[in-house]
């Protein structure tokens, strides 16, 4: 069996300074590995995940699992529970370092910390909030800023200064600060900084008085709306919007059920590194007007944003990255990409096969 | 109403009244002593809630202070990033057990809040105010909480650290669960409204888990000691679900009116002891209504039987019975009465007997004088006659013969006249009975006016007949009434000497007839008219006084009715009632 090169060379176009400064440190690294850190095969890394997949076969889309492929293949499925991937021996650059990767679905994150804690997973997701608070020596790896947290409003919040009004009255800074322990950016734009540049032209002030003045402008009913979480760790800033939006005096209650909310609190993933197409798929997961396939220079790709964000149909509020913790003994890696794909090909155990 | 009835009146009503009375002292009394007991009981509670409210509070100030003593509120207090923090409170809470906690740093932003996490940030400016409270002591507080506001017991220390200070407030909701604790006496329940909102708001009522208020029944209890800032204690509901509610405002440290304490005592033990009371009240009552009301009815028959006998003994002698006794029973007033009422009948029997005595020598003596008067007219003509025959024998022989004679002739008249005479006594001692037949009164009287049409032609009197057509017949002797209503127009024509007018009517009367004779001779005194039936009464010059004896005698034997109306000088009427029963 062939032993593994890093596999790391495929950045995208805008980040390629970042991915050869990368690259040329991991060679270096891997030039004075000992014989302690040298590659080995074998082992089953246990990776834990908060979301709960229950469709009836694999995902075949989105972040993760679905990267394993083509170095591992699907063993076993059991949807909303666990999964389990085999290496695939003849994968087209090699046979990954690990027999195998475990996928236990829907673990809560206080349960992933202990898991990872006490030897049970050697992979888990860090939510922001613990992002600050790992242990020392614990390796984390961190993507770029990629999943933007939005507010989206239905189609029933039809009075543009009542979402001005909300999108004025959040203090991005508390949460930032406190909610998510400053990991990530506050952002008024869709694409995040490092995608597109300009992400700091978007206003993140809060203005709670010309908050209150909108709102004072509106009739009472649509002074009052419901708002929805569909990611439940979301839920300590969903209350605080609500915190500040009384403030604001607006009325924010919780809705039952997300998917009725007026407005809702929402993650939306950059899934390129092309801003244009990342744009193009964020308006088409938002339910707005797609902008022009040729969006040839960064002023008109920042128009066409500013289009899209015109009206406060979507206020975006934060761009995070994908954090995860890995135990000690996981050598390798990273094992995401910077856009927070699952690279686990690049990565071994420690008492692995020699 | 008898007396006998008037006096068993009185009697009941005393003895209902005597049961009434002391139904009503007994019901009283029993009120008293519960509404006293359901005193002592709810102060009772009161100073339970007031030892478990304190009791509390002292866990809350103890567990506050071991909060601001740790090693963690230090850090939280020398740490430069309140941000780290924030999920710090919740952890000391449940470690404390606390449900309520806030860091809050010296600027009075929440620094991590158990209660609502999301808050920091916040100004709770109350805590930088030392007036609003005191440390190691618990006080109430309206508490905002995500959902609304809460009342808690609360307290609140200070850490001092690296030159910052950390107020560290922590306490427990007020609230449902806190009630649930205390112990409750059977029948009694403790309920909390929490005022804090500025109208009273049903939801803010909270109860022990199984007495779920019914709020609308407390609300204007609630509001007025809201108003009044002062406890109350009053009645609420009715029946068996009445209850006795006590009132009780609790304040916060700033004499802000926080709370209501309702401790609410059932009355259904009241009312079942009352309704106890009044039923067997209502039986003994009833037993001593029916034992007063026969003793009543003895003792009142005991009182009145001789008062009843004097009063049938009255009526006796009324009735003309003079010789009526009562039976003397008793010594007492009734007892004296009756000997005074038997000495009453008894001297006036015997003054009857003495009128009648002397009546009858007055009647022998009238008799006498009639007589006398009646046999004197007669024999004086008989002396003349008989000293005129002696006379003629003696001086005029030859003129014997005629005088006797006409002596003779004389003498057999005026034995003729004496005979006569003593025929109309005889007659009058012996008055027939009458045969009774149905008699047409009309027709008696139309044959009477016949029969003396030639004397009042001769008297120079006008007879008038006005006759009822549909007069009733009566059953009477035909015989006797045409005599008396002989003796009557007799009578009638005597009195108008100078002629007049006679009138003769019938009319019904009842079921009966009348019969008038009217005339318009000189009319009678009063006193003439009550001597008129006398026997041997008369107001003429001759006559022997027994023409309207004779009439009231046949009147009384048809059980008939005779009475005489006159005014001197318009004449008399007499009027026979017959047949009218």
């Amino acid at each position: 069996m062939p032993k593994r090169a890093h596999r790391n060379t495929g950045y995208v176009r805008g980040l390629k300074c970042q991915a050869v400064l990368r690259v040329a440190v991991l060679t270096l690294l891997v030039c004075t590995l000992s014989a302690a850190t040298r590659p080995r095969y074998g082992g089953t890394l246990r990776v834990e995940i908060h979301a709960s997949i229950e469709t009836a076969d694999p995902p075949q889309l989105g972040p993760g699992m679905p990267e394993l492929a083509p170095a591992f293949s699907i063993t076993r499925w059991e949807a909303g529970r666990r999964a389990a991937y085999g290496a695939n021996e003849n994968a087209p650059g090699g046979r990954p370092f690990l027999d195998e990767v475990q996928v236990e679905l829907a673990r809560p994150p206080r349960d992933q910390a202990i898991d990872l804690d006490v030897g049970k997973a050697e992979m888990i997701e860090i939510p922001p909030s613990e992002a600050r608070r790992q242990p020392a020596g614990r390796r984390t790896w961190v993507s770029q800023p990629v999943r933007v947290l939005l507010l989206e409003f239905g189609a029933r919040v039809d009075d543009p200064r009542a979402r001005e009004a909300l999108a004025l009255a959040v203090d991005r800074t508390a949460i930032f600060n406190v909610l998510l322990q400053r990991q990530g950016e506050i952002s008024g734009a869709l694409l995040p900084q490092w995608l597109s540049g300009y992400a700091f032209v978007f206003n993140v002030a809060s203005d709670a008085a010309k908050a209150r003045e909108l709102a004072a402008a509106i009739p009472a009913p649509a002074r009052s709306f419901s708002i929805g979480v569909e990611d439940a760790s979301l839920r300590p800033i969903a209350e605080r919007i609500a915190l500040n939006a009384r403030d604001a005096g607006l009325a924010v209650s919780f809705a039952p059920q997300a998917g009725a909310a007026d407005v809702r609190l929402l993650e939306v993933r950059i899934a390129t590194a092309d801003p244009a197409r990342a744009l193009a798929a964020a308006a088409t997961m938002l339910g707005l007007a797609v902008p022009p396939s040729r969006l040839d220079s960064p002023s008109a790709l920042y128009n066409a944003e500013r289009d899209l964000l015109d009206g406060f149909r979507v206020v975006p509020l934060f761009h995070l990255a994908d954090v995860y913790g890995a135990a000690a003994r996981v050598k390798g890696g990273p094992g995401i990409s910077p856009l927070g794909e699952w690279r686990l090909e690049n990565v071994w155990l420690e008492g692995g096969r020699p | 109403m008898t007396f006998r009835t008037r006096l068993l009146l009185v009697y009941t009503l005393a003895v209902v009244a005597s049961v009434g009375m002391v139904e009503w002292l007994v019901t009283r009394a029993t009120r008293e002593a519960f509404e006293r007991i359901e005193s002592q009981r709810a102060d009772a509670l009161v100073a339970q809630f007031q030892r478990e409210f304190d009791r509390r509070g002292r866990e809350i100030v103890r567990a506050v202070k071991d909060i601001a003593l740790s090693d963690a509120a230090i850090n939280v207090a020398i740490s430069a990033d309140d941000s780290a923090y924030y999920n710090e409170a919740s952890a000391m809470a449940r470690a404390h057990g606390l449900g309520l906690l806030e860091l809050v740093g010296d600027d009075g932003a929440i620094v991590s809040s158990a209660e609502w996490p999301v808050r920091f940030g916040y100004k709770e400016d109350w805590l930088t105010a030392s007036s609003s409270w005191k440390p190691g002591v618990a006080f109430l507080r309206r508490e905002e909480l995500p959902d609304g506001f809460t009342l808690a017991l609360a307290a609140v220390e200070t850490v001092n650290a690296g030159g910052r200070q950390l107020y560290v407030a922590g306490g427990q909701q007020l609230d449902q669960g806190f009630l649930d604790t205390l112990v409750l006496p059977a029948g009694m329940r403790v309920l909390l409204y929490r005022n804090l909102e500025p109208q009273f708001a049903p939801h803010l009522l909270a109860g022990a888990a199984d007495a779920a208020p019914d709020a609308a029944e407390f609300q204007s209890l609630i509001e007025r000691v809201i108003r009044e800032r002062r406890p109350r204690v009053t009645t609420l509901g009715s029946g068996a679900a009445a209850e006795t509610v006590h009132a009780i405002p609790l304040t916060g440290m700033e004499d802000n009116l926080l709370a209501v304490l309702l401790i609410a005592s059932s009355r259904r033990d009241l009312v079942e002891l009352e309704n106890s009371l009044g039923r067997n009240g209502a039986w003994v009552a009833a037993g001593a209504i029916l034992t007063g009301i026969l003793m009543a009815g003895w003792a009142t028959a005991r009182v009145t039987r001789p008062v009843r006998r004097l009063a049938e003994s009255a009526g006796q002698v009324a009735a003309g019975n003079w010789d009526s006794t009562v039976e003397v029973t008793s010594r007492d007033e009734v007892g004296q009465l009756a000997q005074a009422f038997n000495r009453m009948t008894h001297e006036l029997v015997e003054q009857r007997q003495r009128l009648l005595q002397t009546e009858r020598v007055a009647a022998w003596r009238e008799l006498a004088r009639r007589l006398a008067h009646e046999l004197k007219n007669p024999l004086f003509p008989l002396q003349i006659t008989v000293e005129n025959m002696q006379r003629a024998r003696e001086s005029h022989p030859q003129e014997f013969d005629e005088v006797f004679r006409e002596g003779s002739r004389t003498l057999l008249a005026e034995l003729a006249n004496l005979k006569q005479i003593i025929a109309r006594f005889s007659d009058f001692a012996k008055m027939p009975a009458p045969e009774m037949q149905p008699v047409n009164l009309n027709a008696l009287a139309a044959e009477t006016m016949k029969l003396f049409e030639a004397q009042f032609a001769q008297a120079r009197v006008k007879a008038r007949a006005e006759l009822a057509p549909e007069l009733p017949i009566v059953a009477a002797d035909p015989e006797q009434i045409a005599r008396a209503l002989r003796n009557l127009v007799l009578n009638a024509i005597d009195a108008m000497p100078e002629g007049g007018t006679l009138t003769l009517r019938t009319m019904p009367q009842g079921s009966g007839a009348r019969l008038e004779i009217s005339d318009s001779g000189q009319g009678l005194s009063h006193e003439e008219c009550e001597r008129l039936f006398t026997p041997y009464y008369t107001t003429k010059t001759h006559g022997t006084g027994l023409g309207l004896a004779i009439v009231q005698s046949v009147v009384s034997d048809h059980h008939g009715r005779i009475s005489v109306e006159s005014q001197p000088g318009k004449g008399t009427t007499f009027r026979i009632d017959l047949g009218d029963r």
